[in-house]
């Protein structure tokens, strides 16, 4: 099944590959008689962790290769393998890549430290990239993360990954006579009214709690950091901050799976997919996996945007993006690749070749045909994800690309821990958080 | 004599069968199709799509490169291990015991406090995603292994065999070869398979050392964990996979396990 | 042959045995003496790449420490370790000393059987500790799904801190018996017949046959097998990192995985080589003592 599937796919993408070499054109380059390809010669090394659109590229590098005479060695090793390497790579300015993935939870460190270029230079040199690539055209959602402290953008996002909610048993929640839930109140009710319908739990989450607490900590009114990125005065112990991981860690124990502590994100999904659970508040890109074809709730799911708290709504925005090394010998190369894979042209074959639908161009996103294939069970996701990234852009999320991020965001992990566990109170386990968190600060020069 | 054999083994298949419980529920979960191996129900459709979709992509290579790098690096553990736990457990000067204390330590260090020096300096060497680089890291890692465990060994097989072909002129060399090793085979045989095993079975220092060029199994295994759901039927069967050649290795050598030189051997 | 004279021979033999162990130290020394003072000396600074001016910064050697000194994380994580250790390593030499006895029998079938023990050893770290995920995890567990079929329901065992550790030690002996087994199983296999045969006509049994003649040829191998599971007990890593992440709230966290976090998650170079000083410093020690402890057996 799945063989001739990907046999089909090659054929589209072969097709569309007649009109889309007439679109590589490189502005000054143009090939001379006699047919010498711009970048003969040389070698890019490019390397992304395995999501779907690194994935789709594969199919497209020979294009770039006939049309440019470079060669490509392009690489999609997992998540975790990825970011372990890439991370010692780039801090040991290793010139072994050309054109990397920014990973959002490090763009805070790999920017901040100065480990990828600024590409300022490459967009606003017309020599280098014509007016009509658009670079205004990326959600500004989407390129906060990679700004460095001079607000010059270090990579181009090839995904926004915005937070959202959804259940994969609406029907249970509508034979309770109620919909999907906006505010935290409204929550509450709805778990209540649905738990252990059907035998099972009605929410998951995923245990990655410095990313999926944080809206309910800054709904309630509370915060990470006191004004980041310019005060990096933790504040996890604020009455707001009490009251949010009480009402947090709560729902988590009375309305969530034995064990829950436990549930990673590929797991949660899958527990979604199989409708072993029923809401969560999680990644759309995986969210929207619940109406695939291999889903058994594909039927019944639906989505919704994140729930507000009593100070507002606050998803998550996160964003990978490609960007080159300092310690590349291809920059101008490197470029090239860049720009390439990230065109209108590009994406928009991959958006009707391949389905692929968190992009981040928002001349794509606006067209009809995206809308149009972006509904699940009658529920336009497309405007929901427009919607996500709109608050995203307001600038709550800054806490989550300071350099020093990492550390705290173990803190509210164990703290979360701590509470579900009954091994802390809240106010205890967010004292320790705090405490915690202004040692490791310290440790890392910040001051405060 | 037999009957208690009997039992012996009959108790042997049942622990052997409970032990394995775990492993055997990774077989079945290899054969299912990806989507239903998180649901509940017992009965499936068996497929081989697990097997011979792991034949495309690196985890072919990987195999390879993991059969190379832990079969070199067993080799020259024992060839420069095994005189020198022999010279340890035999030699009667003073520093014996520190020196053995100090081979012990290169194996006390945890992975990551190796990790940064390791992938410096091996940058600079070129050994940088190669085999050789790899067979090197495990072979002084298990040198301490191989020394502390033959000289364990050869702790138990008496002197007094060796002494009197020493006063008969042979040399100390000589009587190694020809006495003590063979009556220590079955620790020989043992260590070689825990040599063996934990340099397969590595994965910290593959996963720094090698990209693309020397990938080794384990970490071609955690490849298959992709951001949208882990690809459970894979990594099922690579288990699987990768845990059969030093079962057959184990299987082969398992003739050297038991001690058939012993009997009728020593006369005193 | 012509006996050989007695001086002159002692010197020989000390040049021989001199001769065999040369190679091993010297391949031992280049690999592992450079790194070993690239981790001494970064412990001394503050190190972390972020920040390029730390690299040589000694203006506070000893910081790092007074630092680890200092915090309680830290000491949890040496405790939770011990805890780990302990339980480990005991059961682990006992359930192989168990076995290599059941095993060590002249049974052909027996043979072909040890193969089959092998097994949790052998397959890749990061598979065992998948299937004990699953194994952990109530929603799809046969083990959980088959206590509560019948009437002996439990709750998850590794979100809760009082058996979070012991689950991880479960899994733990699970994956490593067979190393143990495997040694002494060997072991047993040279204890020479004659003493044996001579025990079992003069009317030992089976208790006082092991005690007193299988033992102490035993014993050497006893305590590598111990000592070893005890080092690389510290460096624990695939369970912790697939089951708890070291929760919940840090009851499975032991030093390696402090280490772990501290070095790679947040890039505290300096401070994790401190930590990582401090840990084989601890276990160098615990070493010599265990070893003391076993030692005449090892010295001749």
């Amino acid at each position: 099944m799945k063989v001739s599937t990907r046999r089909i796919r090659r054929r589209q993408v072969l097709a569309s590959a007649a009109s889309g070499a007439a679109l590589l054109t490189l502005p000054g380059r143009a090939p001379a008689q006699g047919g010498a390809k711009p970048l003969s010669g040389v070698t890019l090394n490019v390397s992304c962790w395995s999501s779907s659109y690194p994935k789709f590229l594969a199919d497209y590098i020979p294009e770039f290769e006939q049309a440019t005479g470079a060669k490509v060695n392009y690489e999609t090793p997992s998540f975790p393998i990825y970011n372990q390497r890439m991370d010692i790579e780039l801090s040991t300015k290793s010139d072994a890549h050309d054109v990397i993935n920014v990973t959002f939870i490090f763009s805070g460190r790999w920017v901040g430290a100065g480990w990828v270029v600024p590409l300022s230079d490459f967009i606003d040199d017309t020599k280098k990239t014509p007016a009509d690539w658009n670079a205004g055209d990326f959600l500004p959602g989407a390129t906060a993360a990679f700004k460095d402290r001079q607000g010059r953008l270090c990579a181009i996002p090839w995904i926004a990954d915005v937070h959202m909610a959804g259940a994969s048993r609406y029907d249970l929640i509508q034979q309770a006579g109620l919909k999907l839930p906006d505010t935290f109140d409204e929550l509450t009710t709805v778990l209540k009214a649905v738990n252990r319908k059907d035998g099972i739990p009605a929410i998951v989450v995923e245990n990655h709690y410095g990313w999926s607490f944080i809206p309910f900590l800054q709904g309630f009114g509370g915060n990470v950091f006191r004004n980041p990125p310019t005060d990096l005065m933790p504040v996890l112990d604020t009455p707001e901050a009490i009251e949010a991981a009480e009402y947090f860690c709560n729902v988590l124990r009375d309305y969530g799976p034995d064990g829950i502590l436990s549930y990673t994100y590929d797991q949660v999904l899958e527990t979604l997919k199989q409708g072993r659970a029923n809401y969560s508040s999680s990644n759309e890109t995986f969210l929207v996996q619940m109406a695939q074809k291999d889903s058994k709730v594909a039927s019944t799911c639906s989505l919704s945007l994140t729930p507000a708290g009593p100070k507002g709504r606050f998803p998550n925005v996160a964003a990978h993006g490609w960007g080159i090394p300092v310690g590349s010998r291809n920059k101008a190369a490197a470029w090239e690749f860049i720009k390439w894979s990230m065109s209108e042209e590009l994406l928009l074959r991959m958006f009707n070749d391949h389905g692929y639908s968190s992009v981040t161009r928002r001349s794509i996103i606006q067209r009809p045909e995206f809308r149009q294939k972006m509904q699940v069970n009658g529920v336009n996701v497309a405007q929901l994800y427009l919607d996500t990234l709109e608050l995203g852009a307001k600038g709550y999320t800054a806490y989550r690309t300071v350099p020093p991020y990492p550390p705290v965001d173990h803190e509210i992990d164990v703290a979360i821990q701590n509470i579900v566990s009954r091994q802390k109170t809240a106010k205890e386990a967010m004292a320790q958080a705090q405490q915690n968190a202004l040692m490791q600060l310290k440790r890392a020069g910040v001051k405060l | 004599m037999i009957r208690r054999r009997g039992i012996a083994e009959g108790f042997g298949v049942l622990i052997l069968g409970v032990v394995l419980l775990p492993a055997l529920w990774l077989l079945q979960m290899s054969f299912r199709h990806n989507d239903d191996i998180m649901s509940a129900s017992w009965r499936f459709v068996p497929t081989l799509e697990n097997y011979t979709s792991l034949w495309n992509g690196q985890f072919p290579g990987s195999f390879v490169h993991s059969l190379l790098a832990s079969g070199f690096s067993t080799a020259f553990s024992l060839l420069l291990g095994v005189p020198a736990a022999y010279a340890l457990a035999r030699a009667q000067f003073r520093g014996a015991r520190q020196i053995g204390l100090w081979i012990l330590a290169t194996r006390m260090a945890p992975p990551i406090a190796f990790t940064i020096p390791f992938f410096l300096a091996f940058t600079w060497a070129g050994l940088m995603d190669t085999v050789t680089g790899l067979a090197l890291i495990y072979v002084t890692f298990n040198l301490a292994l191989v020394i502390w465990s033959m000289r364990g060994f050869f702790a138990a097989v008496p002197r007094s065999l060796e002494e009197a072909a020493w006063i008969d002129g042979c040399g100390v060399w000589s009587a190694f070869l020809r006495i003590a090793l063979p009556l220590a085979a079955p620790g020989l045989a043992a260590t070689g398979i825990l040599c063996f095993i934990l340099s397969w079975n590595d994965f910290f220092f593959a996963l720094i050392l090698t990209r693309t060029r020397a990938m080794t199994a384990p970490v071609a295994i955690v490849n298959f964990m992709q951001y949208a759901g882990w690809e459970w039927g894979k990594i099922a069967a690579a288990g699987v996979l990768v845990m059969l050649p030093v079962l057959v290795f184990t299987f082969l050598v398992r003739a050297y396990l038991v001690s058939g030189l012993m009997a009728g051997g020593v006369k005193e | 042959m012509a006996p050989r004279p007695a001086v002159g021979w002692a010197a020989q033999q000390r040049r021989a045995f001199r001769f065999g162990l040369l190679p091993a130290l010297i391949v031992l020394a280049v690999v592992t003496l450079g790194p070993a003072a690239y981790l001494l000396v970064t412990s001394l600074t503050p190190l972390t790449p972020v920040n390029p001016d730390t690299a040589f910064d000694f203006s506070d050697p000893l910081g790092n420490y007074r630092q680890i000194i200092a915090t309680d994380e830290f000491w949890d994580s040496v405790w939770v370790q011990i805890e780990l250790s302990v339980v480990t390593v005991v059961t682990q030499v006992l359930v192989g000393l168990g076995l290599a006895l059941l095993l060590d029998r002249p049974s052909r079938f027996l043979e072909a059987l040890r193969t089959g023990f092998l097994v949790p050893m052998v397959l890749p770290p990061i598979v065992v500790a998948i299937i004990w995920k699953i194994i952990y995890t109530p929603d799809i567990s046969p083990l959980h799904q088959l206590l509560a079929w019948l009437g002996l329901p439990i709750h998850s065992l590794i979100t809760d801190a009082r058996t979070a550790i012991w689950a991880i030690a479960a899994a733990d002996t699970w994956e490593w018996f067979p190393f143990t087994m495997l040694m002494l199983l060997a072991a047993l296999q040279m204890v020479p017949k004659e003493p044996q045969e001579a025990a079992r006509i003069d009317g030992a049994n089976a208790t006082q046959l092991f005690w007193h003649v299988r033992l102490p040829y035993i014993r050497p191998t006893l305590v590598v097998a111990a000592l070893f599971r005890l080092i690389d007990s510290i460096k624990a890593f695939p369970l912790i990192y697939v089951l708890t992440d070291g929760g919940p709230g840090g009851a499975t966290e032991v030093t390696n995985y402090y280490a772990f976090q501290q070095t790679f998650n947040f890039s505290y170079w300096g401070y994790g080589s401190a930590v990582a000083t401090l840990m084989v410093a601890g276990v160098f020690i615990l070493s010599l003592v265990v070893n003391r402890m076993g030692g005449e057996a090892i010295d001749d």
